[in-house]
């Protein structure tokens, strides 16, 4: 094994060019899948923290009492994702849209009677936000006897949600096509290689060398390839990451939110090794000796 | 040690070595003879496996050919050292590594490795050109470093194919003197060659072949 990776070190060396070649593609090509963890990983974050952006109106029914309104004011304060519980009775209301529609406030002349609700405005505690627990809680208003509806913005949320999914799609797709990719790039270099040492493999053959002897160098020269285009990646993505972010912080607000997880830093390189590795033994599974 | 019990080859239907069979004894010296053709290279190559017979059995050193996996050609072929008439020798690394790679792929370890390679160019006497390139060597040093190679993982066998073909009368004389030292020490010794010079009184024992068939197995 140590072997193995001795001489895979020298091998690494002695082919340079062939090897910066391939470390360069692959680089490359974990660059684009790292982008694409990124984007999917700020994604989801915006995705999950969308719905606290936005106040729920809870629209009670006209007969509620004062008393149910209140006993519903103090138990929603109670809870942990609600920040500021807000009642609106239906006059508050009908003054707001006067103020609101104001040099057409006639098409509200000739009303007899005051059509709008009662109505609750909730502000979510952004600090303990949880979407899950944010979707149980309005559906456990809407169940309540003296709310006539809830309205919280879903489908702004549903159209972001569906868009977050589709992008998941085209993710998934972009980083099975960049591994294939990947893989491809390690399969053809070690194919190469053996091919270059096609002579020398047939004297370790002769001597008795196993065919674990002789793939140990490849797999590792393979598996070393990989691990040097994902830290090359992950350097490169760090670093433009890191510039964007300093040179747009203060004009650009979406880079304040943006942010690059350490993990995808180490997902890449990994990514790298194992997919370096599958091409090695790929393209040695296919020679015979 | 060595047995072929009616073993013949065939190439493309021309029959390389026709049913023929024959013993050697752990610590013989066999000179292998015949003509340019005759299957003097074949049988060497199905002894150590480079090929395998068509029909027939080859049983060396306790493996036998019927049932033999792949997987156990590497360890079957380290009981057996071969020297090669054109070297075989890896261009990118010095003399001491060229040595050193038959006792890696045993997996020795380095220090014994450095004891046993020094003891191999001792017996060749080319301890002086351990950190040579092969380029940078005669064709008579050369095979001495083949023939180091081949002995150092104290093979129970010896194979030499036509090991003095490109060498000069005196280098041709050096190999020879080594190759007695070795068959002293026991190994078993199969010298494939048509130069009757090398062999003629040396009382050894002489396969010769013609056309794939033995047409004489005694002694010199």
């Amino acid at each position: 094994m140590f072997y193995s990776a001795k001489v895979a070190l020298k091998s690494l060396w002695f082919y340079r060019w062939i090897n910066l070649l391939s470390v360069l593609t692959i680089a490359t090509g974990l660059f684009i899948y790292g982008v694409v963890l990124f984007s999917l990983y700020n994604l989801e974050r915006a995705t999950q923290r969308v719905p606290e952006k936005f106040t729920i109106t809870v629209f009670l029914k006209n007969r509620t009492t004062e008393k149910q309104i209140q006993r519903l004011v103090d138990s929603l304060s109670r809870e942990r994702i609600i920040s500021r519980v807000k009642y609106i009775s239906k006059e508050q209301a009908l003054e707001e849209l006067k103020d609101s529609l104001a040099d057409a406030a006639y098409v509200l002349e000739g009303l007899d009677e005051n059509p709008l609700f009662p109505s609750l405005e909730i502000k979510l505690n952004e600090d303990a936000f949880d979407k899950k627990e944010t979707e149980l809680f309005i559906k456990r208003l809407k169940g309540l006897e003296i709310v006539e509806d809830v309205f919280y913005g879903e489908d702004i949320f549903s159209t972001i949600k569906s868009l977050y999914q589709n992008f998941r799609v085209v993710a998934l797709t972009l980083i099975v096509l960049f591994s294939v990719a990947v893989v491809f790039v390690c399969y053809s270099t070690v194919k190469i290689l053996f091919f270059r040492r096609k002579e020398e493999i047939e004297i370790y053959k002769l001597l008795g060398a196993t065919k674990g002897f002789i793939r140990g160098p490849f797999i590792f020269e393979g598996t070393f390839i990989g691990i040097l285009g994902g830290l090359l990646a992950s350097g490169a993505l760090y670093t433009i990451f890191s510039v964007l972010k300093g040179f747009g912080n203060p004009e650009i607000p979406l880079m304040r939110t943006l942010e690059l997880n350490p993990i995808i830093m180490v997902i890449v390189p990994v990514s790298g090794m194992v997919l370096g590795f599958i091409g090695s033994i790929i393209a040695l599974g296919r020679l015979k000796y | 040690m060595i047995h072929f019990k009616n073993v013949t080859k065939i190439y493309d239907n021309i029959t390389a070595l026709r049913n023929i069979s024959f013993s050697i004894e752990k610590g013989e010296y066999v000179f292998v003879t015949g003509p340019s053709g005759a299957g003097k290279s074949t049988l060497l190559k199905l002894i150590y496996l480079a090929e395998k017979p068509d029909e027939g059995i080859i049983s060396i050193a306790g493996y036998s050919t019927d049932t033999l996996k792949d997987r156990a050609i590497p360890y079957l072929r380290r009981n057996i050292g071969v020297v090669f008439q054109d070297f075989k020798l890896l261009e990118n690394k010095n003399v001491y590594d060229n040595i050193a790679i038959a006792l890696r792929i045993r997996g020795v370890g380095e220090r014994e490795i450095r004891e046993r390679v020094h003891e191999a160019l001792k017996l060749v006497n080319l301890r002086h050109k351990a950190d040579s390139l092969p380029s940078a060597l005669s064709g008579g040093e050369q095979q001495r470093v083949t023939i180091a190679r081949a002995i150092v993982g104290e093979p129970t066998v010896l194979l030499a194919d036509e090991p003095t073909g490109n060498l000069d009368a005196d280098n041709a004389a050096g190999i020879m003197k080594i190759f007695r030292e070795i068959n002293a020490r026991g190994t078993t010794i199969l010298f494939a060659t048509h130069n009757r010079d090398l062999y003629k009184n040396t009382g050894c024992r002489v396969i010769k072949l013609d056309s794939g068939n033995i047409v004489y197995d005694d002694l010199e």
